[in-house]
């Protein structure tokens, strides 16, 4: 269900109008929203899709892999840097449901997140939609994409897996100091269960085992205090985040 | 053009033509009209180099940057007993460098920046005999980064496709409060909406608050709380794995079954 509010199509840069539409797009990232409340300033899908389409299509023609329904996207590392972390994969919940199928929690590090399922997952959790090429560009530029799948075995059969995205977390950073952690969400029929805990802790570990050490998050009013059990302090020592807003005007 | 300028002009002439002729060396005699004394609130503004590109930083400049801006990589730093904060480490500082797609540095000449602490003495330097209206006149070698001192900076870290976190914006105290620092995050501002990012935050300390306010910050308006790590949990764990962030100790999380 999208509240709309009708904003200006996409805008050219120094537009008077961008000051709605970002606010728009950046609503969504900063906030950490579990999917609980629906935003009451969602926008309508932008009107100037075809132009983003093509040049969407470019940006992910190089990345795409034929023959594999999922689109890899590259973790950002680099050659210079002496340790490189290998990507984590590992199950973190094993359960069998009545009807005789497994399932499997995996938690994953290494970004391999399909925009699409990740678009999905957004609109599930009731984010407003943002442009496709932006949300692969972001997880593509993102020092680290933590993703929760789940797949279900069918019981007896040969290699019949059914594999969704149920979570996602990313954190931006310099790689040396500073990382900000974006767009953490979880599946509502998932969701409970502790798996954006480990998410976030996963995160986190990633983090400080490379010695980056001033992680920060914006979250919404109903997750604080989920934050703040995970040791996250709100506005510590007078620390608070501000962001720019266009002036309409000059 | 004045009369006053005509005068000038002719005087002009007749330095380069006096100092062609005798390379370097002006009589003392030769400048009829004293200059104007400046004061410290019209101190001449120096010629200033504003680069984007991140090869033009040498990040041993910008160590000392740091060091003369007392500033800090670490939210929480350690301050010793002069309030100074330590010095950053270079190699971590190169790292950052390289993975910051917004890299702003200001240079300007040297005589400008690091040979005076106060604005009055930059003042005072330039109004005597001299001063520096011969650099003004005579065919000078611009500012650039190889022949400047680095006494601005400032970076965003971004996906470069939804969001943006600007750090470390600073310039060094004797060349503050003239814009330079607010025209160091216009700039940085204008990459990031050149490449369609527009969702720009900053972490800011009180000091830092009006100063990103003037450059167009604001509070979120959706209300969000700014949160961050200081590993203070309420799951404590005797063998927990600690890193220190300046004068604070992160817990680790560990791994759980």
């Amino acid at each position: 269900m999208i509240i709309g509010n009708v904003f200006s199509p996409f805008p050219p840069p120094a537009a008077a109008t961008l000051c709605q539409f970002h606010h728009s797009i950046a609503s969504v990232s900063r906030r950490q929203l579990w999917g609980l409340h629906n935003l009451n300033n969602t926008g309508s899908r932008n009107a100037n899709i075809s132009r983003l389409k093509a040049s969407f299509w470019e940006s992910i023609r190089s990345g795409f892999i034929k023959n594999n329904t999922m689109q890899v996207i590259e973790s950002p590392s680099t050659i210079q840097e002496e340790v490189e972390m290998l990507p984590d994969e590992f199950v973190l919940v094993e359960k069998t449901l009545p009807d005789g199928v497994v399932e499997q929690i995996i938690f994953s590090s290494g970004g391999d997140v399909d925009v699409y399922d990740l678009q999905a997952l957004c609109d599930k959790v009731g984010w407003p939609r943002r442009p496709l090429s932006k949300l692969a560009a972001a997880l593509r530029n993102s020092y680290t994409v933590a993703a929760l799948h789940s797949i279900r075995k069918s019981a007896g059969e040969e290699r019949n897996d059914e594999k969704k995205l149920i979570g996602m977390a990313r954190a931006t950073s310099d790689h040396a100091f500073n990382a900000t952690i974006w767009d953490v969400l979880v599946d509502p029929s998932y969701q409970g269960q502790g798996l954006g805990k480990a998410l976030i802790e996963k995160l986190i570990r990633t983090l400080l085992q490379r010695d980056i050490g001033n992680i920060t998050l914006f979250a919404d009013s109903q997750v604080v205090e989920f934050y703040q059990n995970l040791g996250f302090e709100p506005d510590p020592e007078g620390i608070k985040g501000m962001f720019w807003y266009p002036r309409l005007t000059g | 053009m004045s009369e006053n300028s005509g005068w000038r002009r002719k005087q002009i002439e007749m330095a380069v033509a006096t100092t062609a002729a005798y390379g370097r060396y002006l009589p003392a005699n030769f400048l009829h009209a004293p200059l104007k004394i400046t004061n410290q609130s019209s101190s001449p503004p120096p010629p200033l180099y504003i680069s984007t590109n991140p090869s033009d930083v040498n990040p041993r400049q910008l160590q000392d940057l740091y060091a003369l801006c007392n500033h800090s990589c670490h939210r929480f730093p350690n301050l010793d007993s002069d309030g100074r904060v330590e010095p950053i480490d270079i190699t971590k500082l190169r790292i950052a460098l390289s993975h910051s797609p917004v890299v702003v540095s200001v240079f300007t000449k040297p005589e400008f920046a690091n040979n005076f602490s106060t604005r009055t003495e930059v003042g005072a330097k330039s109004s005597g005999i001299g001063g520096d209206w011969i650099q003004r006149v005579m065919p000078v070698m611009p500012v650039m980064p190889d022949n400047g001192q680095l006494v601005g900076f400032g970076r965003a870290v971004s996906d470069l496709g939804l969001t943006a976190s600007i750090y470390d914006v600073m310039v060094i105290p004797s060349l503050q409060g003239r814009g330079i620092g607010r025209r160091i995050v216009q700039r940085i501002i204008r990459m990031l909406t050149s490449k369609g990012v527009y969702d720009i935050s900053a972490l800011c300390s009180d000091k830092e608050r009006l100063f990103f306010k003037a450059c167009g910050f604001g509070e979120d308006i959706l209300g969000s709380t700014t949160m961050m790590y200081t590993g203070t949990s309420s799951y404590s764990d005797a063998d927990q794995m600690v890193i220190y962030a300046g004068r604070k100790l992160l817990l680790v999380p560990p791994l759980r079954e």
